[in-house]
């Protein structure tokens, strides 16, 4: 029965052999998650964030857990673009999964120069442009959160893209994310991703501190994900079904009811984050039970349940 | 040779609970079982690596047994695994049994209470980097702060194991002797003296206890007891080493001491964990660079929980 369903979808040009992504800073550079689970049953696979220099990420405590969430500020850790390339794109080129790599900085030319020295690469698929990070003190969310800079930094990476596809990661902390979304299309963006963390703040009563040494930091977790569901609606309503555009969609997806949630309010794909900390081979488990959705209400293709909000 | 910690292959593991047991105010000892794949792999758990354990579907205990103080963090939900160490490991009839030290003091650790025998919980393990084992050395000193003396029950066990000529001697310490985590209580003697806790005199390893408020051992903090007894003995730097396991503060002190006296030492470290598994980089541990003024951040759950003493960068 299960083998009729077809699973495959196209995002953006790319024919993806299932909806299902790991999120960018929730599982590495690949490598770690491949103890865990199969990392060819993955659709798409994102990297954390990449820099043109390593970063060496914020003090701690960079985590907090609170009731059906965590927060985290971990600042882009990263081994830098020079190391990505040399140790890392091996095992990201031998994966069947699309690989995007997610690319920060904190100013436009340092987006542009990370993605001009990868675009000839053909380990990747595309690039998520991260325009919506909470925890670092320059760049991130203050380029995500103004319509004018998310434009402006992606039509800049558009050009030195090389013909990859290009998705932006966008912030819900603004007041119309259909604003930004546009913006970021009429930009020359070929996909969107949607949602990133919402900046929050966990106190330590006895201390009356923040309990993160970033003193804020980035809810994600089951908490975010009925907001995160209204948005994808929101975007795919208001901009990206108009133009053709695919999302991603991401925000507390634990199990295969929440990704299919995410699809029938507009998302192509889906991005599992958060808890892939609690189950490393959650998004293996989230593919076959859409398969098994699809399957019982005979559901041909799983593309056909992207926006079919009644 | 000598063993560098690293340990078999983890996993996702089921296993079931078939202990639970009080051993002091707050401190508890819950006993897992393995079977099939899981007790292969934690058959070969070292001293000091590490477990993350789900208790997110745990029962929290009856409202009378929530301790005083902890009636919000009862209310609270809690989705992350929490990483736990191992007090001893033991294999019998192809199933693998752990012993975890734990202390009820939030919402997961008071659902850890709720446990009873039969409960089934996932575990992913074993994890990181656990303590070396140089069986060149011919004396170990173990310095446990509090609940740090988990892994060093463990440790103790593994390092007086068969052919060991190593002479162990531990040195911990507790707020007050109540809080002594130890299964058997000091006899009077023991008490007075503050020396030989049972539960380390089994494997032959010579103890001495210190509280900071003088009720059971020596009265101050366990550095000092520790400092003081080294001054007192005629080791070999270079025929020694430190294994410390305990607050921050307390795992400063010890590696400035093992500096001053050049004695090789290594710490277990601590850190807010979300997976445990290196995909989520929030247990970062600063770490000198050989060579230069500089310092990177490593991971706990990967590149430790056991660090050299003289790489780390303790946080005040």
């Amino acid at each position: 029965m299960n083998e009729t369903v077809d699973m495959s979808v196209d995002f953006a040009g790319l024919k993806l052999v299932n909806p299902v992504f790991t999120a960018s800073g929730t599982s590495g550079y690949a490598d770690e998650l491949a103890d865990f689970m199969d990392v060819n049953a993955l659709g798409g696979f994102i990297t954390k964030s990449i820099t043109r220099k390593p970063r060496k990420g914020n003090p701690t405590p960079r985590i907090v857990e609170t009731d059906s969430g965590m927060l985290n500020a971990i600042g882009w850790a990263n081994i830098g673009l020079e190391r990505f390339i040399e140790e890392k794109l091996g095992i990201l080129g031998s994966m069947s999964a699309a690989v995007f790599v997610n690319v920060a900085g904190a100013s436009i030319g340092d987006y542009v120069s990370v993605v001009e020295r990868l675009a000839g690469e053909e380990a990747i698929a595309g690039f998520e442009l991260n325009v919506s990070c909470p925890n670092v003190e320059q760049g991130g969310i203050s380029f995500g959160t103004d319509a004018g800079q998310v434009a402006e930094v992606t039509s800049a990476v558009k050009k030195v893209a090389g013909g990859k596809v290009l998705m932006v990661k966008l912030s819900p902390c603004v007041t119309d994310i259909s604003v930004t979304a546009r913006a970021a299309v009429e930009a020359g963006a070929d996909a969107l991703s949607l949602i990133n963390t919402f900046t929050a703040m966990v106190i330590d009563i006895e201390r009356r501190e923040p309990v993160l040494a970033n003193r804020t930091g980035g809810l994600s977790g089951p908490a975010i994900k009925p907001i995160a569901v209204y948005l994808v609606n929101k975007v795919y309503n208001e901009v990206a079904k108009e133009k053709g555009i695919p999302i991603l969609g991401t925000g507390g997806i634990r199990t295969a009811s929440d990704a299919i949630e995410f699809m029938i309010a507009g998302a192509s794909a889906v991005g599992v984050g958060t808890w892939n900390f609690v189950e490393p081979d959650c998004a293996v488990k989230i593919v076959e039970g859409i398969k098994k959705y699809c399957a019982d209400n005979k559901i041909k293709s799983v593309k056909d349940l992207t926006g079919s909000l009644k | 040779m000598t063993d560098n910690g690293a340990g078999p292959t983890k996993g996702v593991y089921e296993a079931v609970v078939r202990s639970n047991k009080e051993i002091g105010r707050r401190f508890y000892r819950l006993g897992l079982e393995f079977s099939g794949a899981g007790g292969e792999a934690f058959a070969e758990a070292r001293p000091g690596q590490f477990a993350q354990l789900d208790l997110s579907g745990a029962p929290l205990p009856a409202a009378e047994a929530i301790p005083e103080g902890l009636g919000d963090a009862a209310r609270r939900g809690i989705i992350l695994r929490r990483p736990f160490s191992f007090c001893d490991v033991t294999r019998k009839d192809n199933k693998t049994r752990v012993e975890i030290l734990y202390c009820v003091v939030g919402p997961a650790s008071l659902r850890m209470r709720g446990l009873s025998g039969g409960d089934k919980v996932s575990v992913i393990g074993p994890l990181g980097r656990g303590f070396s084992v140089a069986e060149k050395k011919r004396h170990a000193l173990l310095v446990a702060g509090g609940m740090g003396a988990g892994p060093l029950l463990y440790l103790a066990k593994v390092l007086t194991g068969e052919s060991s000529k190593m002479e162990v001697v531990v040195f911990a310490g507790a707020r007050t002797r109540e809080e002594l985590p130890f299964r058997r209580p000091l006899d009077e003697i023991s008490r007075q003296l503050g020396f030989s806790l049972g539960e380390f005199a089994e494997d032959g390893v010579k103890s001495q206890v210190a509280t900071d408020d003088g009720t059971a051992g020596y009265e101050g903090l366990v550095t000092e007891c520790f400092s003081k007894w080294l001054g007192e003995q005629n080791l070999p730097a270079r025929d020694a080493i430190i294994y410390a396991c305990g607050p921050e503060a307390m795992l400063a002190q010890v590696a400035e001491i093992a500096k001053g006296r050049n004695i090789d030492c290594e710490v277990s470290m601590e850190r807010r964990m979300a997976c445990g598994i290196g995909l989520c980089q929030s247990c970062a541990v600063e770490c000198k660079v050989e060579g230069s003024n500089e310092s990177v951040y490593k991971l706990c759950c990967e590149d430790g929980p056991v660090f050299d003493s003289r790489e780390v960068v303790f946080s005040s």
